[in-house]
């Protein structure tokens, strides 16, 4: 076979042209004559215009609004990417920060998309700039976004004025997960602390977000995320006040 | 009639930049004191002349065609566009703490040129450097390129705040800006 006379081609393409000759008939039976009729082959291949590639910029944002992910699947892919990080690490701390970071990364898309979805069409697109109607979006809408439902508590800490949770009682990602009792501590809600916090940085308010199981008696599963601010946060609201 | 974008991400670490001569006449012939140091090209008065004399499709490929000009005259008035786009970030600062509206018109001026931005809810900074008042446009093109920058971010292939490489997405940021500006 000559070269594609077009390198931009993409390999899959003139692959698949090529294949899809092999296996028609017409095709076979040239297959075994003089080496001049494959070129005349490459040349009527070449001759049709190659379809524009698919980017990601073609694709319209609120399309797959509502679609959803096989929980089977997600279930399958998160138990993949907890073993591949346990693998890589030293201790639980370590590996609870490690899907903090990959979570981090989710969130900082969940963020962008999110508001896109909400405020495209609206007049005057706004951000959220006051701390507690932000928290209350992460609550509802990022927790729709993301698993489909509210998540079922904010609360404020008694101790510390810079403390809130977010609570879940039955978090969808570690429903399939059964911790082993020797690695207790282990939460792999860690994972959505980091969407959390990636939403909060992008937000402007800085924090440090944790995963901590607060099991009871009727929810074996409850999970608690654990949010505490930077300290410019809380300054900034208290200017913002008056 | 020139226009200069920027896409920087929250550190203030410009990701993408854009240049777009429009080719839509200008309306304000006012020169500034700053204009006189300037390459006479890059004022506003010679775009409106050109246009007016070579109507207004050439007037981008007028631009073009003296490359060597541009060349010269866009490496020394460069600094000063960046240098007002870096300028007009500590307003912007200021305002997005207070104000929660994403689209911020007219947040700076500096001699003949406007300051626009717009803010991201993940906080980039889109900031654009105009000469004229054309508000709804310009409001329309942070729209399209605030889709294009989603999409962007979607991409598991692209390292948030990276710079932008996408041969796609330029070309559909020059055609908003096309149809906008």
């Amino acid at each position: 076979m000559h070269a594609a006379p077009h390198p931009r081609f993409s390999v899959l393409s003139t692959s698949a042209a090529q294949s899809s000759e092999h296996l028609s008939p017409a095709a076979s039976s040239t297959r075994f004559s003089l080496p001049s009729a494959p070129s005349i082959n490459t040349t009527a291949t070449a001759s049709k215009p190659a379809a524009p590639r698919q980017t990601i910029y073609d694709r319209p944002l609120n399309k797959t609004r509502t679609a959803e992910v096989s929980a089977a699947a997600f279930a399958f892919l998160f138990s993949e990417v907890v073993q591949y990080t346990q693998k890589r690490v030293s201790g639980i701390n370590d590996l609870e920060r490690r899907l903090n970071t990959l979570g981090y990364r989710v969130g900082m898309r969940v963020l962008e998309l999110m508001a896109h979805r909400n405020e495209a069409a609206a007049k005057a697109p706004r951000r959220e700039i006051r701390f507690l109607p932000a928290l209350m979006s992460i609550h509802t809408q990022v927790w729709r976004a993301v698993f489909g439902k509210p998540a079922d508590a904010i609360e404020k800490s008694v101790e510390n004025a810079d403390e809130y949770m977010i609570i879940d009682n039955d978090p969808p990602i570690t429903r399939n997960i059964s911790v082993p009792r020797d690695m207790s501590q282990l939460s792999c809600s860690s994972f959505t602390a980091g969407i959390v916090e990636a939403v909060l940085d992008g937000l402007g308010f800085p924090a440090r977000v944790t995963a901590h199981n607060t099991p009871t008696d009727q929810l074996p599963n409850r999970t608690t995320i654990l949010i505490k601010l930077e300290k410019s946060v809380l300054d900034r609201e208290e200017a913002l006040k008056t | 009639m020139s226009h200069h974008l920027f896409l920087l991400s929250p550190s203030d670490t410009p990701l993408y930049s854009l240049t777009h001569f429009s080719s839509k006449p200008a309306q304000t012939t006012t020169t500034s004191p700053l204009a006189s140091n300037l390459p006479s090209w890059s004022t506003s008065a010679f775009a409106g002349t050109l246009t007016a004399l070579s109507g207004a499709t050439s007037a981008t490929q007028a631009y073009h065609a003296q490359g060597g000009t541009v060349r010269m005259g866009g490496g020394q008035d460069r600094h000063v566009i960046q240098m007002i786009a870096n300028a007009s970030l500590d307003v912007i600062e200021e305002i997005v703490r207070k104000d929660n509206l994403m689209y911020l018109k007219s947040v700076d001026k500096f001699n003949e040129w406007t300051v626009s931005a717009f803010v991201t809810p993940g906080n980039m900074k889109f900031v654009l450097l105009h000469e004229a008042r054309n508000d709804d446009g310009i409001k329309s093109f942070f729209h399209e390129v605030w889709e294009l920058y989603v999409k962007t971010m979607l991409n598991p292939f692209h390292t948030a705040h990276t710079p932008i490489r996408s041969p796609v997405f330029d070309a559909r940021v020059r055609a908003s800006a096309k149809k906008h500006l």
